[in-house]
């Protein structure tokens, strides 16, 4: 069954020039993407900087809305029924800006977890086990502003656990993490596969790609290069893959990237 | 499940406020000069001034306390938007469960909590000095606070609306502030302005709150002039209510499609 359908989805952000200027300068961030996840599925969205991952992942979070085509998660059309999208959504942000930084990791979390709907009851379990299973416990009576940026990322995706999400979106989420703890939670996030949640994440970490995802889709400059299965891929194979999708990428240097 | 997370939002604006301990004191301070300046300034003006019969004193504290608890609460919804954009939750707070209409309403109701303990200190300080002038009449206070509440929400979504939509919520509510602190009567009685100020003043909601404020606490008599205070207030109340709501969903949709939710 599928999870999350993009069908021809197309998003511009228009900003306008600077003072008087009428002229309206345009990104288009997506441009008719078409892709589909299955339930339980994980996949790996690879791609530069300003290639739509990002954007991507807030669609499917309903923080933005198509300008064309349709997205649809769990059934439901994000423009329909976006509030019921939310509730079925958990969207990882590691921002460290994005907690209460006087509040402790348990205040922090007990506050979204009203947010979300689960009861004062369930509460207080619901964040212990959480914090068990991302090894976050002992951080737990920690203000926020005290935590290293690693804890801030597995506090991200504590945050948009306690929804119980059946659709996850990561972005990046090793970006701060230490080897081991890298390992830990690319554990967690085949667990939470096997559970039958569905997993988007954006990264630019062949080797991440290779351990969690099912598949990885190719984005560059808003297009859908490629999709391929991740199953017997060597991480120097993957890198090949996507050298040869995004024709060479990775390999230009930042100057060529401007001009270009 | 609403009281439950109106409970969450009082919570955790309270552990806040209480761990910038230093903020916390200054504030009270605050407040306790205000009130010395409110009273020496009644002094100073002389017990034969006497606005709408109400010795000045009470009139200064009613209408500045009042006006005060009011903007407070309707600044507190440009702030909770303000905040969220610039600490980089209101992005994650979109995403939740709640609807962002109720998210924002349970941000408002603990700047009203905590404005609500300054008046009541207000009114405490008054009621102790001169209790003999006085005649609370509960039901109509209670009315006109109501109502009055439900004015200042509705403004303060439509500043939080104008705040998602042209990131200039602050301009709109600075020039209501500004020009309300003048024209509503909040030091002085509305009848010492020119006729043609006047006409102004009297097409401000907060004006109607305070003049019925002053009268449900201060006038022994329930009169005409204060059912006539309250009507207006409702009509006011009926009209921005849906307006508001409105508006602010609409601003929020808006934001998701052009992506420039978390611009400040």
């Amino acid at each position: 069954m599928q999870s999350i359908i993009f069908d021809s989805v197309q998003k511009t952000f228009r900003r306008s020039g600077f003072f008087f200027s009428r002229q309206k300068v345009e990104t288009h961030a997506l441009n008719g993407v078409s892709l589909e996840v299955s339930t339980g599925e994980v996949l790996a969205l690879l791609g530069p900087n300003g290639s739509g991952k990002s954007t991507t992942l807030k669609l499917i979070s309903t923080m933005l809305l198509p300008d064309r085509g349709k997205v649809v998660v769990n059934g439901l059309d994000i423009r329909l029924s976006s509030q019921s999208v939310r509730s079925q959504v958990g969207f990882a942000v590691a921002a460290e800006r994005s907690f209460f930084p006087r509040l402790t990791v348990r205040e922090n979390l007990d506050f979204f977890a009203a947010l979300e709907d689960v009861s004062r009851r369930d509460r207080p379990e619901r964040i212990g086990s959480i914090l068990t299973d991302i090894n976050l416990a002992e951080a737990a009576p920690k203000q926020v502003m005290k935590l290293s940026s690693g804890m801030y990322q597995r506090l991200g995706i504590a945050r948009a656990l306690i929804k119980r999400p059946s659709v996850l979106l990561l972005d990046e989420p090793t970006r701060s993490l230490d080897p081991s703890a890298a390992s830990n939670l690319w554990g967690l996030v085949r667990e939470l596969s096997r559970a039958g949640i569905t997993i988007v994440l954006a990264t630019h970490n062949f080797a991440e790609a290779v351990a969690v995802a099912d598949r990885i889709a190719v984005l560059q400059r808003g297009e859908l290069l490629a999709v391929r299965h991740t199953e017997g891929l060597s991480v120097e194979q993957l890198r090949s893959f996507y050298l040869e999708a995004t024709g060479g990428y990775e390999s230009r240097s930042w100057l060529e990237e401007v001009l270009a | 499940m609403i009281v439950d997370k109106a409970g969450a939002v009082l919570k955790k604006d309270l552990l806040t406020a209480i761990r910038y301990r230093n903020g916390f004191v200054l504030n009270a301070v605050a407040q306790a000069a205000q009130l010395a300046t409110f009273y020496y300034l009644a002094r100073a003006v002389g017990p034969q001034f006497r606005p709408e019969g109400m010795p000045y004193f009470l009139f200064l504290l009613i209408g500045a306390g009042f006006y005060s608890f009011l903007l407070t609460g309707t600044y507190s919804f440009l702030r909770t938007i303000q905040e969220a954009q610039q600490s980089g939750t209101l992005e994650v707070l979109m995403t939740t469960s709640t609807r962002p209409e109720v998210l924002l309403g349970l941000s408002a109701v603990s700047a009203f909590a905590s404005a609500f303990v300054q008046l009541s200190f207000y009114v405490a300080f008054g009621s102790v000095l001169l209790a003999r002038s006085m005649h609370i009449n509960f039901f109509a206070t209670a009315l006109v606070f109501t109502l009055s509440v439900l004015i200042a929400t509705a403004i303060g979504m439509v500043a939080a609306g104008l705040q998602i939509f042209i990131q200039k919520g602050s301009a709109v509510l600075w020039a209501l502030g500004s020009s309300s602190w003048l024209l509503a009567g909040t030091m002085f009685p509305v009848a010492a302005l020119p006729r043609p100020v006047q006409v102004i003043s009297n097409l401000l909601p907060f004006t109607h709150s305070l003049t019925g404020m002053r009268l449900a606490m201060l006038q022994p008599l329930s009169s005409a002039v204060l059912q006539g205070e309250i009507g207006i207030l409702l009509l006011f109340a009926l009209a921005l209510a849906p307006i508001s709501i409105i508006f602010f969903s609409w601003t929020v949709r808006r934001a998701r499609q052009l992506g420039t939710l978390s611009f400040y």
